[in-house]
């Protein structure tokens, strides 16, 4: 096998080796973290869900591109592991801290069936 | 346990920069692929295929280099986060396409740095390897941060 294939053998091994390493996802949180510890403020937490949610899940949390979330009876545990780990397309990790915790107390806000 | 707590570490980190570990990883790439640009061009430069940049000597071959290990500094968060906490994930087109493009990007850079150094391949070796390397980046980077700045928000 001439010198030729050296940078192609290399570089498949490399793909290899990064698959496997996406496979195992060595660093992910096996599971949901804990709640936060910090209570959420709603109010603050719609200028959270305004700059980061609203995008995909509409102004009033209607729904767009993402699921409808207003009258949906969501729990702070969904949504916090939603955030935390994310679900479907949406990415983990959008907010976090007293953000998270902002924008959770939001979601259940506004996702109480009463709404 | 030291490595379960890596990536509540990490987001910590990223945070007291970042409104959030998606931005960072936004930006970052977007910093990869304007030093992906400065590659092209330099190389271009390099090859005499372009006139308006200085002319070719050192200093074009020495900001082709730093441009080239910067950008892959830059990937280096991101390939953190994307690969050891995210994985492979295939939920939609976009998320699939940025997947499986991904899991090529740093054996598209080791092929290309072997490349580089192996004076005994054909001439068109390693411009194919830049070309598509910078093209890989250029997918990843529409297929995240340009969807991030669109989608979610345009800030840090």
């Amino acid at each position: 096998m001439g010198r030729g294939w050296r940078p192609i053998l290399a570089g498949g091994a490399v793909v290899v080796g990064v698959f496997a390493l996406a496979q195992a996802q060595v660093f992910a949180p096996s599971e949901p973290a804990a709640a936060p510890t910090t209570t959420g403020d709603a109010g603050r937490g719609e200028t959270v869900f305004q700059e980061n949610c609203a995008g995909c899940h509409g102004d009033s949390g209607q729904g767009g591109v993402g699921p409808q979330l207003a009258g949906s009876g969501l729990h702070a545990a969904e949504v916090t592991s939603a955030v935390q780990q994310g679900r479907g397309v949406m990415p983990a990790g959008l907010v976090s801290g007293q953000e998270q915790a902002d924008v959770v107390a939001y979601v259940v806000s506004i996702s109480s069936p009463s709404q | 346990m030291l490595i379960a707590g890596v990536a509540e570490r990490y987001t910590d980190l990223v945070t007291t920069v970042f409104s959030s570990t998606i931005a960072m990883k936004a930006w970052f790439a977007t910093a990869a692929l304007a030093l992906a640009g400065v590659q092209v061009l330099t190389a271009a430069r390099i090859y005499g295929r372009v006139n308006f940049l200085p002319e070719r000597g050192p200093a074009i071959a020495r900001v082709h280099r730093w441009s080239g290990r910067l950008a892959f500094v830059c990937t280096l968060p991101v390939f953190f986060h994307c690969v050891t906490i995210l994985g492979f994930q295939t939920p939609d087109a976009r998320v699939a396409i940025h997947s499986i493009v991904g899991t090529f990007l740093y054996g598209v850079f080791v092929a290309k740095v072997l490349i580089v150094r192996d004076r005994s391949l054909p001439n068109w070796a390693l411009p194919t390897a830049g070309l598509t390397l910078a093209s890989l980046l250029l997918v990843l980077w529409l297929t995240s941060s340009l969807w991030y700045f669109t989608t979610v928000r345009f800030g840090f």
